[in-house]
């Protein structure tokens, strides 16, 4: 057993960071400011080659495997959660299409996701009880050109600024339902984005519903597999990027609180030296390293090619319980500063809650751990 | 807790205020960070403005659990303006039971013709550790000499009247503070410019500046060196107002959750049963929170001795909020995080800040409950 990122992973975390502090540093209070979406940085990310990570080399991709991924998004994270989340869902989306789209679909769009000229999005979250049920649920209707979607999903991140969609719809012909996967351009007939909705922080990286407006989908932009598997899938992918994000933001946090308190003097010394202060900081840390490790576990079990969607769910859920706390105790060390916005920890709060409360709530991680068990 | 017919009323009249006056409001407030103006007059006209004041001054005079259940609905509607208007409660305290008739006189006139109050303790160099404030008040004549910087001040930039502690004797720290009355416009006293925060975005939180502010001998609240005695026991009746804010802003939050799960599910698709353990955990939390909260609230009213209960109501009330506002952010995921509700997750955490952070509250109670044991030692000669 190997805890260690090898030679390659260190390099490219350390560009992670080196980019970080050189494009992102610059722009993320502003960009937390006016909601300002980040092109010119995404670019800059395509030259880094982090855009195509996890791509295979035939789509310009590096091929860098999960573990690498990861440890990008973390390092990146630290300054900006904004640009990690649009990274995030951007990767989601060109996951699924190289993983079951067709040649076509493949030739079509990843490489120029790769070169960050197209931006993904998932669209899979509706309104509803749950995805297929409720009265925007996205149907599909089979036709003789192949499929027509309407209906409208939401909170979608990256909206807007994405040139393609991983949509799923209930097939409207299936008893029970059943959901399929689309790869729509979104530039297609009937496409809308609704109003960007505001977010409590990641604010740079852009929230609305979309709304499918009788848009024709080819029969050759269907996945190549059922709904449900692309969708948990990607999105247990998903929860290890968003958990980077938290561990990212949350070592940022912790690192800051602790670099105050050791310069912050009350009762005649910083207040770094009260025990009740070193537990605040000493927990949140522990949290936040025993969440890493869990994180980089299930990164490697993608790279090894074994099931890693119960280790997935387990760091989900357990940033979804103690995530938040990493930036609710680092504020505290802070005291007033913590809260006041001249100083970054607000920003972070508000970031790090974009990380791990904002899934369909009803996904629960908890399910897919306690069926592993049973 | 049963209340009496007449505190129903206030809460009655508290009710109709904030879902006139504040709840439509609250986003906007919330998203410019401006100050209310609409808000004073409104809540004088609604019977809950000045409402610790005596009769006698021209105040409403209601007892503690009636402020209560004004200040938790305050924190239902909007835990900024609730600031504004809690921290001018916080600003009277201590007027109410060290001020002598003229000062009271002098200090709760702007209050009831609708002014607000603000409370100077902080300063840079003095959060936590009060004993060390830098601000000097020195004797000259029948003045004293204001000189230094508060800051974190809530109200500071609008209040007509303020208790400002200082120091008339440096050499002797703790002991060597004295609080005293400051008036809006008083040569050499000037505000800064306003925090941008993470939440309460609506109250008003600013530096005050003394420099060379001349203060007559009159305005000297209690006598020279009682400044921490004063500031401690205004901290005492300030944070069940805070826990009871605090189970206002949680008891919003559980409403919104019932509100979206009620839209969101139906008979035929409920919430699945994760969902409503959560619901019900933080509604428990919210319900035990506010009867601690409105102990200590009682207990201003019959002890003077309820520092412990105090802080325990703060403590509770304050980490309570901080977990079930991110426990409904979490319940209702991305629309959580993109409506009302993400407001209360911001709002909440000023809640384990203010009036002593929660580790100062951890301190009074475990400092309490040592003393308190080691007087039981002393008397029984054994535990």
């Amino acid at each position: 057993m190997n805890f260690n990122l090898n030679e390659e992973q260190q390099l490219i975390k350390q560009s992670a960071h080196d980019f970080g502090k050189e494009y992102l540093e610059p722009i993320v209070v502003k960009m937390d400011e006016t909601r300002e979406f980040p092109r010119e940085v995404i670019t800059a990310m395509a030259s880094h080659d982090f855009l195509g990570l996890h791509l295979s080399a035939d789509w310009g991709g590096v091929q860098g495997g999960c573990v690498t991924y990861i440890a990008v998004i973390e390092a990146l994270s630290g300054w900006c959660g904004s640009v990690a989340s649009i990274m995030n869902n951007h990767a989601m989306a060109s996951y699924a299409i190289q993983h079951w789209g067709s040649e076509a679909l493949r030739k079509q769009f990843l490489p120029a996701m790769v070169e960050g000229k197209v931006l993904g999005a998932l669209a899979i979250y509706e309104k509803g009880p749950t995805p297929g049920i409720g009265p925007n649920a996205v149907v599909a209707t089979k036709t003789d050109a192949g499929y027509v979607l309407k209906g409208t999903k939401a909170y979608v991140r990256n909206a807007g600024e994405a040139g393609v969609y991983v949509v799923t719809a209930v097939m409207e012909a299936d008893r029970p339902k059943t959901a399929v996967a689309f790869v729509v351009d979104a530039h297609t007939a009937g496409v809308k984005v609704g109003q960007r909705i505001a977010t409590m922080g990641l604010r740079g990286c852009p929230v609305a519903d979309v709304i499918f407006d009788n848009v024709v989908a080819p029969e050759s932009s269907v996945l190549a597999a059922r709904g449900v598997e692309i969708v948990n899938r990607t999105l247990a992918l998903g929860a290890l990027g968003d958990a980077a994000q938290t561990v990212g933001i949350g070592q940022a946090a912790i690192d800051h609180a602790s670099a105050y308190a050791k310069q912050r003097v009350q009762f005649g010394m910083p207040v770094f030296n009260f025990p009740a202060v070193q537990t605040l900081l000493s927990d949140s840390n522990t949290d936040c390293h025993v969440a890493r490790l869990a994180l980089y576990h299930a990164a490697q079990l993608v790279d090894d090619g074994e099931p890693f969607e119960v280790e997935s769910a387990m760091v989900k859920s357990f940033l979804a319980r103690l995530g938040t706390k990493l930036l609710v105790d680092s504020c505290q060390v802070e005291g007033g500063m913590g809260f006041v916005e001249s100083m970054p920890l607000p920003r972070l709060f508000r970031d790090i809650a974009g990380t791990t409360l904002v899934d369909a709530p009803s996904d629960t991680p908890e399910r897919a751990i306690a069926m592993s068990i049973a | 807790m049963i209340f009496k017919p007449e505190q129903l009323e206030v809460q009655k009249a508290a009710r109709a205020f904030v879902a006139k006056y504040i709840i439509p409001y609250a986003a906007e407030y919330d998203r410019t960070g401006e100050f209310p103006s609409h808000l004073l007059g409104a809540a004088k006209e609604s019977k809950i403005f000045a409402m610790a004041i005596p009769k006698k001054y021209g105040g409403l005079e209601y007892d503690s659990l009636t402020q209560a259940l004004v200040c938790e609905e305050w924190g239902y509607g909007c835990a900024g303006m609730g600031t504004t208007l809690g921290a001018s409660l916080l600003g009277t305290d201590p007027l109410l039971v060290v001020g002598t008739p003229e000062q009271k006189q002098m200090y709760f006139a702007p209050i009831v013709s609708g002014g607000l109050a603000a409370f100077g303790l902080t300063e840079p160099g003095a959060g936590s550790d009060a004993g060390g404030v830098k601000t000097t008040a020195v004797h000259s004549g029948n003045e004293y000499i204001l000189n230094g910087t508060k800051c974190f001040i809530t109200n500071g930039a609008y209040a007509s009247v303020y208790l400002i502690v200082a120091s008339t004797d440096p050499s002797k720290g703790l002991k060597g503070l004295s609080a005293f009355i400051v008036e809006k416009g008083t040569p050499g006293f000037n505000v800064g410019t306003a925090e941008h925060k993470l939440g309460i975005r609506s109250s008003n939180t600013v530096e005050l500046h003394f420099k060379d502010a001349h203060i007559p001998v009159s305005n000297l609240v209690g006598a020279e060196g009682d400044g921490m005695k004063i500031a401690m026991l205004t901290l005492d009746m300030a944070r069940p107002p805070v826990a009871c804010a605090a189970v206002g802003i949680a008891r919003r939050a559980v409403d919104e959750c019932l509100k979206h799960l009620t839209e969101r599910f139906t008979a035929k698709y409920p919430p699945p049963q994760t969902m409503q353990f959560k619901l019900a955990e933080m509604h428990a939390q919210v319900e035990a929170a506010r009867q601690m909260a409105h102990h200590a609230m009682e207990l201003r009213d019959t002890t003077t001795s309820y520092s412990m209960e105090s802080a325990i109501s703060k403590l509770v009330g304050g980490d309570m909020v901080m977990s079930v506002t991110t426990q409904a952010v979490s319940l209702m995921g991305s629309y959580g995080y993109t409506s009302t509700i993400e407001k209360l997750m911001r709002d909440a955490k000023i809640m384990q800040i203010y009036e002593g952070t929660n580790q100062i509250q951890r301190l009074v109670i475990a400092r309490g409950l040592l003393t308190q044991a080691a007087q039981r030692m002393q008397k029984g000669g054994k535990s």
